[in-house]
């Protein structure tokens, strides 16, 4: 029989590893191509997505999302969102809107083509994306 | 192992637009204009001789006025479908209507051959230009190459 306290411990590590493991899987890495976020995200940029972030909420004005592009479903596109219709869709630009094409083109996007948002660039000047 | 290449996503995330990425002028429609204008004016000088070699000279001309008409009706094309937005409207209210007689003085000049014609349209390609630039915030003077 092994101590408690060494048996508590073990629990609480494997509950808490279990917790990070959770969300480490809600975490993916994402390499920016093109311009149409500048300045806040450049050409080349690494970035983390969080794809659980709008599982239980709604993407909210100035959220930076990873989405499906509603044209090509394949193509993953990051932009910023602008407002939230009450249908629950995002109207979605880029922030350098000449080098952007986003819903002033493609329109609102639905919540289930928001893939996830965008929280932290690892890569060059890592930090916060907001 | 290199380290970057543990680290590097794997994935891409698109921050495109459609086109070459903004890199638009209305310079490429102006010189199409030009050339309609130079033709309509060679046209004019060449007068009515009806031996094979004027007919073979006016029929170049005519061919290739009718290109550089096609080709100016399409950079306008481009300007106004891809570069405008909706939001330039607020600036320049007659935007849809002076892209139509634009378009409209590229067919003109196709199916008549009077200089007044390229004139015209050379103008209300100078009218766009600014309306262009003044999109940019910049002053970018308008000039022709002929």
């Amino acid at each position: 029989m092994w101590p408690a306290p060494f048996f508590a411990a073990t629990m609480l590590a494997a509950a808490a590893g279990a917790f990070a493991w959770s969300f480490a899987r809600r975490i993916s890495r994402y390499e920016v191509a093109g311009e149409s976020m500048e300045p806040a995200l450049a050409s080349g940029d690494w970035l983390l997505v969080d794809r659980g972030a709008y599982s239980r909420r709604l993407p909210r004005p100035g959220h930076v999302v990873l989405a499906c592009d509603p044209r090509a479903p394949d193509r993953e596109i990051v932009k910023r969102v602008v407002h939230v219709d009450i249908h629950d869709a995002a109207w979605l630009e880029g922030d350098n809107p000449e080098l952007s094409s986003d819903s002033r083109v493609f329109g609102t996007v639905p919540r289930r083509l928001l893939l996830g948002r965008v929280r932290w660039r690892y890569w060059p000047r890592p930090g916060i994306v907001r | 192992m290199n380290f970057s290449r543990i680290l590097r996503p794997s994935r891409v995330a698109h921050a495109h637009c459609d086109g070459p990425c903004g890199v638009y002028d209305p310079a490429s429609a102006r010189i199409a204009a030009e050339a309609v204008l130079s033709m309509e004016k060679k046209i004019a000088a060449l007068g009515d001789a009806q031996d094979a070699a004027t007919i073979n000279t006016r029929t170049r001309f005519i061919v290739i006025k009718e290109q550089q008409a096609e080709l100016a009706k399409h950079e306008l094309n481009v300007l106004w479908h891809d570069y405008f937005k909706p939001e330039h409207l607020a600036n320049f209210p007659d935007l849809h209507d002076t892209f139509w007689q634009a378009a409209k003085l590229c067919s003109k000049n196709k199916t008549e051959q009077d200089p007044a014609n390229g004139e015209a349209l050379l103008a209300v390609i100078e009218k766009i230009h600014k309306a262009f630039w003044a999109s940019k915030n910049r002053d970018v003077a308008f000039y022709r190459a002929s």
